[in-house]
């Protein structure tokens, strides 16, 4: 019943989008009207997926999608995100989205009523796309032909809390790039005035602190659910969304420079393409399974070739556009060495390589399978080694670039800096003298603690501290910045100075990690609701009172004969203490034991950079 | 003070710590070599993952493999050579500078050439 209640909304606001697309040339609505039927196809994809989600919740096994992917005897979070742990469900779910992002803008005021109007126009366009590849070739709402009372269950890897939120909130930042992509093809035909760029800014905005959350919240369950130690791999998936990230994050900044009236329009519509281009085209290489990667278990080859098509409709139109409907000449730019226009310029030039260079790593072992039928590795190493040094010119510029002027290439208080530079390199140069001297860590080191470094003395002799939105509007950009090198002196400690202890032990035995005693209590073997769990059983410090419990292990899933990895995690401020429970041999256990330092600031920084993208949304 | 001072300071400075690491950088031994080496290839029955991260069967071999390797004293191209010949170049992470890859290599570096002229040309006569 609910399939067909969500398969009849989903039909109803097709052709609601269909004629909202006509509507232009053959029944032309009052503007109120438009709207209207706006928020109604909306709300009648949100019902649709409700509905799916209603199937999932209540088991309704009669659904072959449901069948597919779920069991009666998971956790209800888990029947909820099961909703969108597959292929069919995570393309509505992809829609929804889509419509929520109209939804809203149609509410969007002080902007232009005919361009709103396109604007919603070109959403209604891509709304029919996506919505007639999910009806034609992953439909989620077939019915079973067999009559059956148990489903054949989830992936167990993606039963888990992380995992359960991940996906909506990177398709949020995916999807929104729609909106963004809408308004500057919108732009590009009506050529109005600079209004629609702030209007593209807060949704720029908007989409790419999505895409933050949403890239963090999925590395982070790397981290903890993949039991490798590592939180980015350089894997193709990985690397998909990190395109649009990179490419939106120029666009953000190249935005910016509406303010100081020196935008490139030209080059802001481009961007907005490029990065909705980006989120489709990666869509179509994890859907397709062309890729190798952690997320193969959402693939079909056979659906490729149809988001491909909609990756050239999309890519095709929007770039014909701006091609035919070139935007006027704008300003010339206010060029020197080196002033904040510059920095942006460079800002963006880097990034865009970044994009290129990781989209080619990416694609290359596609190319040489197709061109010479030989299989080749694109991974970490290659990334490592061209992207990282590409950018650091840019981490440079980043430590100075908010207090840049925009006419001058004078910049006060520059003995300050001067010298908190020569300072801070001493600093740095001994400690990594005294302790493992590593060229990476050493560079990533200094970068990260530079950046904090200049922001903080940008904040304190620049402005005046006052306790109101207002103050904290303006050291914005200097508060992310500060989030940035953070996470850079996350990313460092914990890639080059992690630190690895192979244990082979029996239960009982005591063994020292980072001069603490742990013991090794015991292994136990428990049955959960739908997974039996082995939990190797470690007290931290036991010389201390205060000793901590850690347990680590695996998970067995009856239902889809899998073994998934848990790591014991200990977290403190400084370091990670991660614990991996190998196989048992000869009586003996293998224990992995990972020291990651500084794992937290990743994800401090991250947090500092998502809070920074929304109050820099209610900035003008 | 001009920005294009503190950029001249900020050179020489990052040029003296380079000429000082490389006097630290020499010595490994065979561990860390396997390591970094390991590090670099892919566990072929797995997904995606390093061998030197993974503890699958395949990898613990090639673990075993390439520290004999080390300790009879071969190169590390040679190791590399060995495992290439023996499962092709997909198990290597970090793609041969060949002439198959060649643009792969130089691809971001053309860029960052172009994009260093198009700022010079761009800001040429406009000092202020």
């Amino acid at each position: 019943m609910s399939s067909l209640i969500g398969f009849l909304s989903l039909a109803l606001a097709i052709g609601i989008n269909f004629y909202l697309l006509i509507s232009r040339y053959v029944f032309k609505f009052q503007k109120q009207r438009f709207k209207f039927f706006v928020r109604v196809s909306s709300l009648l994809t949100l019902l649709s997926f409700f509905s799916l989600m209603y199937a999932y919740v209540t088991s309704d096994f009669s659904n072959y999608n449901v069948f597919q992917n779920s069991h009666s005897n998971k956790p209800l979070i888990y029947k909820i995100s099961g909703t969108w742990g597959n292929h069919e469900g995570s393309m509505l779910l992809w829609l929804c989205i889509l419509s929520i992002f109209s939804f809203f803008f149609s509410f969007t005021k002080n902007i232009e009523e005919n361009f709103q109007k396109l604007t919603l126009i070109i959403q209604a366009f891509l709304h029919t796309l996506f919505s007639l590849f999910i009806v034609f070739t992953s439909n989620p709402f077939l019915v079973n032909s067999i009559l059956v009372d148990e489903g054949l269950g989830l992936n167990p890897i993606l039963q888990d809390p992380g995992l359960a939120v991940h996906p909506p909130i990177l398709y949020a930042g995916y999807v929104g790039y729609s909106i963004v992509f809408s308004i500057a093809i919108a732009g590009l035909f009506q050529n109005t005035d600079n209004e629609w760029l702030y209007v593209a800014k807060k949704w720029s905005l908007i989409s790419w602190t999505f895409l933050t959350g949403g890239i963090a919240l999925g590395s982070y369950w790397a981290y903890y659910e993949l039991g490798w130690g590592g939180w980015w791999f350089w894997d193709p998936v990985e690397n998909i969304s990190l395109m649009p990230w990179i490419a939106g994050l120029a666009l953000v900044h190249s935005l910016m420079m509406v303010r100081g009236e020196q935008a490139i329009k030209k080059w802001i519509v481009f961007l907005s393409i490029l990065c909705f281009s980006l989120s489709v085209f990666g869509t179509f290489l994890v859907r397709s399974g062309i890729l190798t990667s952690v997320h193969s278990f959402a693939a079909d080859a056979s659906r490729g070739i149809f988001i491909l098509l909609i990756f050239f409709i999309i890519t095709g139109f929007g770039f014909l556009v701006f091609l035919l409907k070139e935007p006027k000449k704008s300003n010339t730019l206010n060029l020197l060495f080196i002033n904040k226009v510059s920095a942006l310029v460079i800002n963006n030039i880097l990034m865009i390589i970044a994009t290129l260079t990781i989209l080619l790593g990416t694609i290359y072992p596609i190319i040489i399978e197709v061109l010479y039928n030989k299989r080749i590795s694109v991974g970490g190493p290659y990334f490592n080694s061209t992207v990282i040094p590409i950018m650091i010119p840019g981490f440079l510029l980043m430590s100075i670039a908010p207090i840049l002027s925009w006419q001058t290439n004078k910049i006060k208080n520059s003995k300050k800096y001067v010298l908190g530079f020569i300072i801070l390199s001493i600093l740095v140069f001994i400690q990594s003298y005294l302790l493992d001297f590593n060229t990476w860590g050493f560079v990533g080191l200094l970068l990260g603690f530079w950046i904090v470094l200049a922001s903080i003395i940008a904040i304190f002799s620049y402005y005046k501290v006052k306790l109101n939105l207002k103050y904290f509007k303006i050291i914005n950009p200097h508060i992310a910045h500060i989030g940035v090198g953070i996470a850079i002196i996350g990313i460092t400690c914990s890639s080059v100075f992690q630190n690895e202890l192979d244990f082979n032990l029996n239960e009982g035995d005591k063994f020292k990690v980072n001069g603490k005693m742990v013991l090794f209590e015991e292994v136990e073997t428990t049955n959960q609701i739908n997974f039996q769990a082995l939990r190797g059983k470690f007290l931290f410090d036991i010389e201390k009172n205060k000793s901590k419990k850690i347990e680590a292990g695996k998970n067995y899933y009856p239902v889809s004969k899998m073994i998934t990895s848990e790591a014991g995690i200990l977290h403190q401020w400084n370091k990670d203490i991660y614990f991996i429970l190998g196989d048992q041999k000869n009586n003996e256990w293998f224990v992995k034991v990972l020291i990651n330092p500084f794992v937290s600031f990743i994800w401090l920084g991250v947090i500092i950079m998502v809070y920074s993208g929304l109050i820099a949304v209610t900035r003008r | 003070m001009k920005l294009s001072h503190f950029f001249r300071i900020l050179r020489t400075i990052i040029l003296f710590f380079i000429c000082f690491t490389f006097k630290t950088y020499a010595v490994e031994n065979i561990d860390e070599r396997v390591k970094n080496l390991t590090l670099e290839l892919r566990c072929m029955t797995c997904q995606n993952q390093s061998i030197y991260d993974s503890d699958a069967e395949f990898s613990n071999d090639i673990k075993k493999i390439v520290k004999l390797k080390f300790q009879e004293g071969k190169s590390e191209h040679d190791i590399k050579k060995f495992l290439v010949e023996r499962y092709g170049e997909y198990i290597l992470f970090r793609p041969l500078m060949n002439y198959n890859n060649i643009f792969l290599w130089v691809f971001p570096f053309i860029l960052l050439i172009i994009g260093l002229f198009f700022i010079i040309i761009k800001t040429k006569g406009k000092k202020a």
